[in-house]
């Protein structure tokens, strides 16, 4: 090998992490002891970062409301990222090398992630063997938790030490699927044609969806997955115009381009109305699918109460957040600040870096008239907040219409 | 009868957008023999330079009288645009590289598309009212519905025709019945075919191949940049990943006609427009990829050049 | 002729041997930035995808075939392995049987998919692979009943060992130690083993008739040599090794993961990976593929967190967040490679005068 050769190694090296490095500030770092750290295993490369911006925003957030100090000890908080430039989104690997880093690194008392319920397969194991606890803001498939309504071997496959690592303060897609449909029912709908793209969750959410409409009676008209790449879906729509369903049901995320379907629905001239779950829940979608193509026809179901709903604490989280970053939360930031509040709550209940005792606290958690109001862990792991928001798109913008499912019942 | 007819229409006017593209692939390797990668992705900077013009003119809310002549302006300056950037990628890149072998200049254009996609992230998160206000880069971001989406035949047909289809068809045969003539009867295309024929004995003729090279380029990235305007007048999106996306189908048509050859781009770009919009009524939109490329591989067993395609000249 | 030195594969060899009891790259990481490298981790990624890189090569780089969709072999063999090893299937026959079947379905679609089409014209077969990347990737994706769709095949059971070697290894496996060495020498030892193969390779009839493919083939043809059967044997071996690749993966990752992961975006990096190191250099794939990843896997996340220790800024704009510039800056680094040495980074020295030669004609 030339030296020319090994200086331009060098350079690909060099140049290639410069490119991977992503911008973030940490909480304070100083202090006699090794700080506690907290890190988040989100993906920061790709569409999703829009998204995952705003929940990092919200787990620093809660960083330094506590002053980043929890007792006597030091949070340092770590943005790490599960994406990889060659897949241009979440990448296995990456997210794997992740989980083996945080269980290496005796100084991490939590991980939080991930975006993706495939990531999150990929971790929980891992995690799950070293006993370290894992706070998900935004996974929703239910097989990573709920028992009997994944793969017959969920979520036992998830927890192979027999204990319970991992929580999630978000509701999980059999609620929001199910929702979705009563709403639907509740507004008058008789039939339905349901889309999904393919992906985890999309399929996942689409699925629950088409169940619960034929529990209640609405007719499924088509069942169909679309190629998320596809620049346009007009024949597809025609299709499904023939078919003249009340309502279309698209499971998917703005990534996977529910903006354009809304589009090609306009204009093949379908009447019909359109559905989309949380994963569309940004301002992006309205963007993307132009605003005049949503107004009053575009229903959207989120985990929770959206930001603007939020009283008592959330208003308050919504007001700091906008003086500290300067625009408003987007839907997830909320359970980005929640998922860093549980965190270090349970850490200042145990008052020293022993990952089974924060685990077990976590466990405990029981938030009251928190940013997501009043809720705790159930013994799956998942929260007992099962609220849901019905929204639209009114004006160029997500209006509320109406709370969906049980509210979360105080103990 | 009538869906038959709508997926037609549909197919057809999705096939001329890949008409137009894959005309820049074609061309480019009929001279070169090089796939230029970056043509999608430089069609997707053309459409984002599109869709700025609109916003900095504020035609979401113009007239026809202003629409009209605002758009032909956008054509052209995304057409100037495109073609100046096809020309001098390849005077920066390709040019140096004429003599080194295939791979090299291929795996150039690989590198020149990641970098236009990544230009384009850039070029999306600008705060533009028309990109969103630039919150989210990586979105995609609509496209104003400039053209009436009204149904010709009234609204209660269940046929749709709409003036958008109109547009673009006419738009497209417009243009490439232009480039036929070109191709056909000017003294530059009467070059560009003999340098694709034989580099060698076209230089020997008298021609400067090294012009005729760059003015393929130019008439290329002007395709491009027409397509953009038409992309986004149609599909009324524009998205940092639609020059992979599109690229993808485009070079496959340029490759079912006949690499190198300008009819068969024409006659690729129709067949793929018209598989997927049949092959998502009949068999299921999750297939379409599948289906598509599944016949080209089909195709191309029983047709190893192409549809159009004549057979490759024999080194000896 | 080159002077002979102690050789370098045989040094990587013993480093990379002992490297998981003696991580000396990591230790020295960790104690100068207080962050873990966990390097011996992605070293098993990386030996997978030098492999995978090493398929892909016997393909493009000795029988020079245009070949853009190697994704799709690594997916049948992730796939192959997650049907015939979890639970929900009656097979089961566990990774070591895995090894064996992955790669034999691979090189059967290899063989299925090249014979009819290794006739048709390079761009034409590139774009005939590139198009069964995309064709594959959405059948595992729709036939949800066989392959579980987007959700993929899990959990894929680690490999069996023999009771005595798991003792001997670590005793009970509570922190995944011992599937974790288990796999690490299992991939070191497949690609120490494939690169011996090579290299005989190279030097065998075999070998000497991909040079004269690649050189000229009507001249070989002439010659006696069959080239439609070569560059066949290559496709199907080069197929065979992939889906080797993705057997190591899916049990590596314990899920074939979500079919999208095998796309086009994929295969273009493994191209990418063997253009960097040098198409056709052995030595060059493995740097290649040492680059590739070391930079995405475990180069970036460490500057990251040194960036985030010492109090980068984090503000919202996309222009500042580095991970935003990652492909302009892969992109120019692929041009500049082809302006200033596009032989790649280690090439063989056959590829290297092939190269100078052509440029010095005309």
């Amino acid at each position: 090998m030339t030296s020319r050769t090994l200086f331009l190694a060098a350079c690909l090296f060099a140049l290639g992490g410069c490119g991977g490095g992503s911008g973030g500030g940490g909480g304070a770092s100083g202090g006699n002891a090794k700080p506690v750290k907290i890190v988040s295993s989100l993906p920061r490369t790709g569409s999703a970062n829009a998204q995952t911006t705003t929940m990092v925003n919200g787990i620093r957030m809660a960083i330094d409301e506590a002053g980043g100090k929890v007792g006597e000890l030091t949070i340092v908080y770590e943005d790490w990222d599960d994406a990889s430039a060659k897949k241009g989104d979440w990448d296995p690997e990456v997210e794997a090398a992740n989980a083996d880093r945080a269980v290496k690194d005796a100084n991490i008392m939590a991980y939080i992630g991930t975006y993706n319920s495939g990531a999150a397969k990929i971790s929980m194991p891992v995690l799950n063997r070293a006993g370290l606890v894992m706070i998900s803001p935004a996974n929703t498939y239910m097989g990573l938790t709920k028992p009997g309504l994944g793969e017959p071997n969920e979520p036992d496959v998830y927890r192979p030490s027999g204990k319970i690592n991992y929580f999630r303060v978000v509701p999980a897609d059999d609620i929001q699927g199910r929702v979705a449909a009563e709403w639907i029912h509740s507004m008058g709908g008789k039939s339905a044609y349901v889309l999904d793209d393919r992906g985890l969750y999309g399929k996942g959410i689409a699925d629950v969806f088409a169940a619960t409409c034929e529990e209640l009676g609405i007719g499924v008209l088509g069942r169909e997955g679309i190629d998320p790449k596809a620049q346009e879906y007009r024949s597809l729509m025609t299709k499904v115009k023939q078919l003249d369903p009340d309502w279309v049901y698209f499971g998917g995320t703005t990534q996977s381009n529910a903006g354009q379907i809304a589009k090609d629905l306009i204009a093949v001239g379908l009447r019909s109305k359109f559905m989309v779950p949380d994963g569309c829940f940004e301002q992006a979608f309205i963007q993307a699918a132009g605003a005049e193509n949503l107004n009053e026809r575009a229903h959207v179901t989120f985990g929770g109460v959206p930001p603007e709903q939020l009283t008592g604490k959330g208003a308050e989280f919504v007001q700091r957040y906008r003086e500290k970053y300067g625009k408003d939360p987007e839907a997830y930031a909320v359970y980005g600040y929640v998922a860093g509040q549980v965190a270090l709550d349970a850490i200042a209940r145990v008052g020293k870096k022993d990952r089974e005792a924060i685990r077990a606290a976590v466990a405990q958690t029981h938030q009251a008239d928190g940013a997501l109001g009043t809720w705790q862990f159930d013994e799956n792991g998942d929260t007992t907040m099962k609220i849901m928001s019905g929204n639209i798109v009114r004006d160029g913008e997500f209006k509320f219409v109406t709370i969906l499912g049980q509210a979360a019942v105080g103990s | 009868m009538e869906t038959i007819l709508q997926q037609l229409l549909i197919g057809l006017t999705n096939g001329m957008v890949f008409a137009l593209i894959a005309l820049g692939y074609t061309m480019v390797y009929g001279i070169l023999e090089l796939i230029n990668f970056a043509h999608g992705d430089l069609f997707m900077l053309a459409s984002f330079l599109a869709l700025t013009l609109v916003g900095l003119l504020g035609l979401q809310s113009a007239g026809p009288a202003t629409l009209v002549p605002a758009l032909l302006l956008i054509v052209v300056v995304c057409a100037v645009f495109a073609a100046a950037l096809n020309w001098t990628v390849d005077r920066l890149v390709y040019k140096p590289l004429r003599n080194a072998p295939k791979l090299a200049p291929l795996v150039s254009a690989i590198g020149v598309s990641f970098i236009f996609q990544n230009l384009g992230l850039f070029w999306g998160a600008i705060p533009l009212d028309v990109f969103g206000g630039g919150g989210a880069a990586a979105a995609p971001k609509a496209f104003p519905n400039l053209i009436s989406n009204a149904n010709l035949l009234g609204e209660e047909s269940t046929l749709r025709i709409t003036p958008k289809d109109i547009v673009v068809i006419a738009s497209s045969l417009v243009v490439m019945a232009a480039l036929y003539v070109f191709v056909r009867h000017s003294r530059l295309g009467k070059a560009m075919r003999a340098t694709a024929q034989n580099p060698t004995a076209a230089r020997l003729m008298g021609i400067d191949v090294d012009r005729v090279i760059g003015a393929t380029f130019v008439i290329g990235g002007a395709l491009a940049g027409f397509a953009a305007v038409i992309y986004g007048l149609y599909i009324n999106t524009v998205n940092y990943q639609i020059g992979y996306q599109n690229g993808l189908f485009a070079f496959t048509a340029a490759v079912l006609g006949g690499i190198g050859n300008i009819p068969g781009a024409v006659l690729g770009g129709l067949v793929i427009g018209l598989v997927r919009a049949f092959s998502d009524q009949f068999i299921g939109a999750q297939w379409q990829p599948a289906v598509l490329f599944g016949m080209l591989i089909l195709i191309l067993v029983f047709r190893p050049s192409g549809l159009l395609g004549a057979h490759s000249r024999e080194k000896v | 002729m080159k002077r002979r030195r102690p050789r370098f594969e045989v040094i990587a060899l013993a480093v990379l041997l002992v490297y998981p009891f003696l991580p000396i790259l990591d230790i020295a990481v960790e104690a100068a930035t207080g962050s873990a490298l966990r390097l011996d981790r992605q070293l098993v990624n990386i030996f997978i995808f030098a492999i995978l890189a090493l398929g892909l090569n016997l393909q493009v780089g000795y029988a020079g075939l245009l070949q853009l969709g190697i994704a799709a072999f690594f997916a049948i063999g992730a796939f192959s392995t997650g049907i015939l090893t979890v639970e929900k299937y009656p097979f089961q026959i566990g990774f070591w049987g895995a090894l064996v079947a992955a790669p034999a379905v691979a090189g059967l679609a290899g063989l299925a998919l090249g014979a009819p089409t290794i006739r048709l014209r390079g761009d034409y077969l590139a774009i005939v692979t590139l198009g069964f990347g995309e064709v594959v990737r959405v059948v595992i994706l729709n036939l949800e009943n066989i392959t579980d769709g987007p959700r993929g095949l899990n959990p894929i059971p680690g490999p069996w060992l023999p009771p005595w070697l798991g003792a001997a290894m670590g005793g009970s496996d509570t922190t995944g130690r011992v599937t974790f060495l288990t796999m690490y020498y299992v991939a070191l030892l497949l690609l120490a083993t494939l690169v011996v193969v090579f290299r005989n390779l190279e030097r065998s009839r075999l070998g000497r008739s991909f040079v004269a493919l690649r050189e000229d083939e009507l001249v070989s043809a002439c010659m006696g040599l069959n080239p439609a059967r070569t560059k066949l044997i290559a496709f199907s071996i080069g197929a065979a090794i992939a889906g080797l690749a993705g057997a190591l993966y899916a049990t590596n990752l314990t899920t074939t993961a979500e079919p999208n992961t095998y796309d086009f975006t994929y295969s273009i990096m493994v191209l990418c990976c063997l253009i960097i190191g040098g198409l056709g250099s052995l030595r060059g794939v493995l740097l290649g593929a040492l680059v590739l990843l070391g930079f995405d896997n475990v180069v970036s996340p460490l500057l990251t967190r040194l960036i985030q220790g010492a109090g980068g800024g984090g503000t919202g704009n996309v222009l500042l967040t580095f991970s935003n510039w990652r492909w302009l800056i892969f992109g120019m680094a692929l041009v500049l490679m082809m302006r200033l040495r596009p032989e790649g980074l280690w090439p063989s020295s056959r590829v290297e005068a092939e190269m100078r030669h052509e440029e010095a004609r005309v």
